[in-house]
């Protein structure tokens, strides 16, 4: 381990720990420990959002893919960013001015059911969870690699750091964790992608043609088809991306961190550019990777491709470069499961405890102390799976988050706003539709059942052929929503009325 | 006896809610939702039918890999066409919704609601 990288190291763990130190005496009650206060500006939580985003998946995992597989890496960059059309035409305003703190509030917004709540609050945890696993899987194994220590030292300390910011600053230390994140990510992309064009003398075409000759897979490498080959898998994947963000707890709770309609939405419009600039770089990262690193280095330090970002710096920077991607990584991984505790702990905390078990009467400072003591419980809970999945493919979990995401939240979540008839069985079917064809059809699928022994968790014949199974899934949740509303007929359309005047105006939150 | 009386203080609560139907049903609130569904549903079914043809037109033909210019094929043209895509609509949305929220305001207004009181 070099000395550099142990002093940007430190720096990071140091300035996050004194945004934490700082943020702890602005929070002081539920609401600041929920959403800052709901203060943050349109600038400030889009870089946030873009920070809770961009893990270490889109940053080491993308620029892998594109090394490894050209074009087809680059699948994913399309799909995170388009989603954010979906959050910002159906979900980012009427989640600001129905809900409070999570999800099921804004859901409940219209029902004011109990089961309704349980089964939002349900199907978050459950995404939050696998979410975590992936990040925490993935961090330790690059920590890992980037620093030379142990795997469970590695995620022990991503463990402990995520919640001392939560447990102490609450929302407003997350979100400038993921604020200085974003930052420290945009700049190292930026040096790298400068450095990159500069060795193909800014030129694109002869980037490309350059990179027709780089790898064994020769002119295909520029073209799709080189990793995805079954076409209805694809369509399922991208499927997946589309609508998943839409309905990824962490990233929804952002939008309560802001005033009103107008800053959630503005801060969706930074969002999409930063993200969007970034995402365009992951082609500069991950064709310089495969260029001038080569792909048999890349595979042979990690077979998924995880450490080309940082190998490509090591070729063109050095070991100062080299050593400042790594802790990006670092910081990376830090923010995301920051914003991802937050989001659990409020699902346990507000939801379950506050709203389900002691029926909304709580004390604002009794819903602190739940808070607390969820964020410390979710916290132990993912680290110790984090430590018993080591060998879980990190990338087979994220798709499965977002694919639950998609297909459990996001049909109840327009139907909540837009049908009329919607009602009480029919959210609940929605969601444990969505939720269990999700579970069940990936337990059967190609990613868990593999006929050659020990290359997944079971060894037979795949029953259900899609690996990401968003293309049924995800009708599912919406067949369930419909068949269960029309089964049951009660409605209130008095509801509907408050609910779509809401939305709209934002007037009349109180009420 | 308690609950009894718990439940009439809500019921006179609810009684000093706004009248959402009516407000619904005002002139200026049905415009509003006209005017954000004329732009909403058309841009959504744009997008995402843009988006979701990319991966079948990719995973059942080849037309994508004809050359653009030199060796950039029309695929790579495509993937940047859907970021282009993303931008422009975000653009045109937040200069839409400028009206929207005037309009939103105006319904508000006309209906004695005070913005500050969500504070």
């Amino acid at each position: 381990m070099n000395p550099i990288v142990v002093i940007l190291f430190l720096i990071i763990v140091g300035l996050t720990l004194v945004v934490t130190y700082f943020a702890a005496k602005k929070t002081n009650t539920a609401s600041e420990f929920y959403t800052a206060g709901g203060g943050l500006t349109g600038w400030q939580n889009g870089l946030a959002i873009a920070g809770d985003y961009l893990s270490a998946a889109s940053f080491l995992g993308i620029a892998g893919a594109i090394a490894l597989y050209g074009f087809d890496g680059f699948l994913f960059s399309i799909g995170y960013l388009v989603a954010y059309l979906v959050v910002l035409f159906i979900v980012a305003e009427p989640l600001r001015n129905l809900g409070k703190y999570t999800l099921a509030d804004m859901i409940n917004s219209r029902f004011n059911a109990k089961k309704v709540r349980a089964g939002a609050a349900i199907s978050s945890i459950t995404i939050v969870i696998f979410y975590m696993i992936a990040q925490l899987v993935g961090a330790g194994a690059l920590i890992q690699l980037l620093f030379d220590i142990p795997y469970w030292i590695a995620v022990l300390l991503v463990g402990i750091m995520m919640t001392v910011y939560v447990l102490f600053g609450g929302m407003t230390a997350t979100s400038w964790v993921q604020i200085i994140k974003a930052v420290l990510l945009m700049a190292g992309t930026i040096i790298i992608s400068f450095l990159v064009l500069k060795e193909f003398n800014f030129n694109i075409f002869e980037m490309f043609t350059s990179m027709k000759t780089a790898t064994p897979h020769g002119a295909d490498y520029l073209n799709p088809g080189v990793k995805y080959k079954m076409p209805l898998d694809t369509i399922s994947l991208m499927i997946a991306l589309v609508l998943g963000t839409a309905g990824l707890p962490h990233i929804l709770m952002r939008f309560f961190t802001v005033r009103d309609a107008k800053t959630a939405r503005s801060s969706v419009m930074w969002a999409t550019w930063i993200v969007g600039i970034f995402y365009v770089m992951t082609i500069f990262l991950g064709f310089g990777a495969a260029a001038f690193v080569g792909q048999d280095l890349i595979v042979s330090t990690n077979a998924a491709g995880n450490m080309a970002a940082p190998l490509l710096a090591q070729v063109l920077g050095g070991d100062f470069l080299m050593s400042f991607v790594s802790a990006v990584a670092f910081a990376t991984i830090l923010a995301v499961v920051a914003g991802l505790v937050l989001s659990g702990a409020s699902a346990f905390a507000h939801d379950i405890y506050g709203q389900i078990i002691k029926k909304g009467n709580v004390t604002d400072r009794e819903q602190m102390l739940a808070a607390r003591y969820a964020s410390v419980g979710v916290a132990v809970f993912s680290i110790i799976l984090a430590l018993f999945a080591q060998s879980l493919n990190v990338a087979f979990l994220v798709s499965l988050a977002f694919c639950i995401a998609a297909s459990a939240n996001l049909p109840v979540i327009v139907y909540t706003i837009f049908w009329k008839k919607f009602n009480t069985a029919g959210a609940i079917s929605a969601m444990a539709t969505g939720l269990i064809s999700a579970l069940v059809l990936v337990s059967i699928s190609p990613s868990v059942m593999n006929p050659v022994e020990g290359a997944a968790i079971i060894t037979g014949n795949p029953i259900f052929p899609l690996t990401n199974p968003a293309l049924v899934s995800v009708p599912l949740g919406f067949i369930g929503g419909w068949l269960g509303t029309l089964l049951t007929k009660e409605s209130d359309v008095k509801k509907f009325a408050e609910v779509t005047v809401k939305a709209n105006t934002g007037g009349f939150r109180q009420l | 006896m308690v609950v009894a009386t718990k439940r009439n203080s809500k019921k006179i609560e609810r009684k000093a809610l706004p009248d959402f139907e009516k407000i619904e049903e005002s002139p200026g609130f049905r415009n509003l939702l006209k005017k954000k569904k004329a732009f909403l549903i058309p841009s959504t079914l744009l997008f995402l039918g843009l988006y979701i043809l990319f991966p079948i037109i990719i995973s059942y033909t080849n037309v994508l890999n004809a050359s653009f210019i030199g060796d950039i094929s029309w695929s790579w043209v495509y993937a940047l066409g859907l970021f282009i895509m993303t931008w422009t609509l975000v653009t045109i949305y937040m200069k839409k919704s400028a009206e929207f929220d005037r309009m939103a305001h105006e319904t508000l207004k006309e209906f004695n609601y005070e913005e500050e009181d969500n504070q």
